[in-house]
């Protein structure tokens, strides 16, 4: 079993780099997001450099947010998902391969590409490595609920905007505990109880998503 | 109550709109529930005939 | 339990307790509302704003209440597949994104005066009050994105079970981000300790909007079974032509 998930796993990631799976236009993204913020703010360098762990976890989220309604998609529509559920593999295994795949290929890249990106708005370069370890931490569980959402809306024609309603809300607890997981003026005392509550969401998230993609998309296929 | 007493819009303008919302919805399900009704059995008098 | 499951029996229960169910609203609200503004009397430091709590808190564990229940119709469904119980919890989310509503604008409303603004992200429950909202909102945009009633249903199951244990990571969340940054005062809403005239009314409101979402629920539960008869009717109809 493992190597036929391993294998579901390797198929997406191939996939992905040969369409240009979403990657391109979120790293598009990220970067237009990070030159808005700064123009909305001000130049006001005390301000940005505040701001910047918030932001940066905002533009993060709204990123991986713009790939998920592809997640499940195309092989839904081509059928491929109809196969995957016959086969002997059990489904929830299928999502999360799937969501994992989203994880290597978007969010994983993306939570890297940002942090330097901070540097755009006066980011505390001390900052760094504890911004690098928080967003690499919570970058799994963004892929695994961006993966709710994309299941609940796979057979809509116009899903995008449902995909946000339903995932922001889930979003919020991975935001509250990354961007304080960020924070090195909060200190080791402030940021690490913070880092193994997003861990613990992480997992929580393992568990939850795997399920709730598997029962949503077997409702489409149906 | 004290109608004179300080920020009493705000209690008056509370209570106001939990009596709108209040009554919007009695009366948005009762009339629904009535429209509903009536279609439903004209709808079966009509499998009938 | 079993015996509610049958439509037919549910209606014919539900049609003999309507009546008894609005007269106890009805006077619910009277005792409650005379107590609210006449009898009680006005706080020791808020003064007259108090009194919108008899408003405000009642639709708040409303609002809570409506979306747990959401959750446990759907966990009956998802366990019994009884149609009812999807039905159920449809009907009760306009009901609690209402309540919910009503919550965040009464609140807004009681901050105003007390803190000098509309909204205060502060006060870790209005804060999780307002994503309650978008859940509702999420909840009944499922319901009107998809046309086939069964496949919305199990749709709609699925997104009210994984919402219902996110609204509790959620109040974690915001109380312990609340707890991070609360300044040197504590906000409080309800006041230190609440006067036992007070609590009376408090505990009279919060019943009467109980008793008035149990009688909208039953009537909306009607309306809906009797959609789904007009449905399946006019599918006959188009069927036989």
């Amino acid at each position: 079993m493992l190597q036929q998930a391993l294998a579901l796993i390797a198929r997406d990631i191939a996939l992905a780099r040969r369409q240009g799976g979403g990657l391109g236009a979120a790293f598009g993204f990220i970067l237009s997001v990070m030159v808005l913020i700064p123009l909305a703010i001000g130049p006001d360098q005390i301000l940005l450099s505040k701001l910047a762990p918030g932001m940066m976890w905002l533009a993060l989220l709204l990123s991986v947010l713009l790939t998920a309604d592809r997640m499940f998609q195309q092989d839904f529509e081509d059928g491929s998902l109809d196969v995957m559920a016959m086969g002997k593999l059990p489904f929830e295994v299928v999502t999360l391969a799937k969501a994992l795949a989203h994880w290597i290929t978007v969010s994983l890249p993306l939570a890297i590409i940002t942090p330097p990106l901070g540097l755009l708005m006066s980011l505390d370069v001390s900052q760094l490595p504890i911004l690098f370890v928080s967003m690499i931490a919570g970058s799994l569980a963004l892929s695994l609920l961006a993966a709710i959402g994309g299941a609940v809306t796979a057979g809509l024609r116009r899903g995008g905007l449902l995909v946000s309603l339903l995932v922001l809300p889930l979003y919020v607890p991975v935001l509250i505990f990354g961007v304080a997981a960020s924070s090195a003026n909060m200190g080791p005392s402030g940021s690490t109880p913070a880092l193994i509550v997003l861990c613990a969401i992480t997992l929580m998230s393992l568990v939850i998503s795997p399920w709730a993609c598997a029962a949503a998309l077997k409702a489409y296929l149906r | 109550m004290d109608f004179s007493a300080a920020h009493v819009s705000y209690v008056i303008a509370s209570y106001a709109i939990s009596g709108a919302c209040v009554v919007g919805l009695f009366l948005y399900v009762l009339s629904r529930d009535r429209a509903l009704a009536a279609k439903l059995k004209h709808q079966q008098e009509k499998d009938k005939s | 339990m079993q015996q509610f499951a049958n439509p037919a029996r549910f209606l014919k229960i539900a049609n003999i307790l309507l009546p008894y169910i609005w007269a106890i609203t009805a006077i619910l609200f009277a005792v409650g509302l005379y107590g609210a503004l006449v009898t009680t009397p006005p706080d020791y430091q808020q003064g007259e704003t108090v009194r919108i709590m008899y408003v405000h808190v009642p639709a708040a564990w409303l609002g809570l209440f409506v979306y747990c229940l959401m959750g446990f119709f759907s966990a009956v469904a998802f366990i019994y597949r009884h149609p009812l119980a999807d039905a159920a919890a449809k009907t009760a989310a306009p009901l609690g994104a209402v309540f919910c509503f009503l919550a965040l604008v009464t609140g807004s409303f009681w901050g105003k005066p007390m803190w000098g603004t509309w909204w205060a992200w502060g006060d870790a429950r209005l804060t999780s009050m307002f994503i309650l909202l978008l859940f509702y909102l999420g909840y009944m945009a499922v319901w009107n994105s998809i046309d086939e009633p069964t496949r919305a249903a199990a749709i709609a199951r699925i997104v009210a079970l994984v919402g219902v244990v996110n609204v509790f990571v959620v109040k974690f969340s915001v109380n312990w981000w609340n707890s991070l940054h609360q300044g040197p005062s504590v906000i409080k809403m309800g006041g230190p300790a609440i006067d036992k005239s007070m609590l009376w009314a408090l505990l009279t409101m919060a019943v009467a909007y109980t008793m008035l979402f149990l009688a909208l629920h039953l009537v909306s539960l009607r309306s809906e079974i009797a959609s789904r008869k007009l449905r399946q009717a006019r599918l006959v109809e188009i069927g036989n032509r």
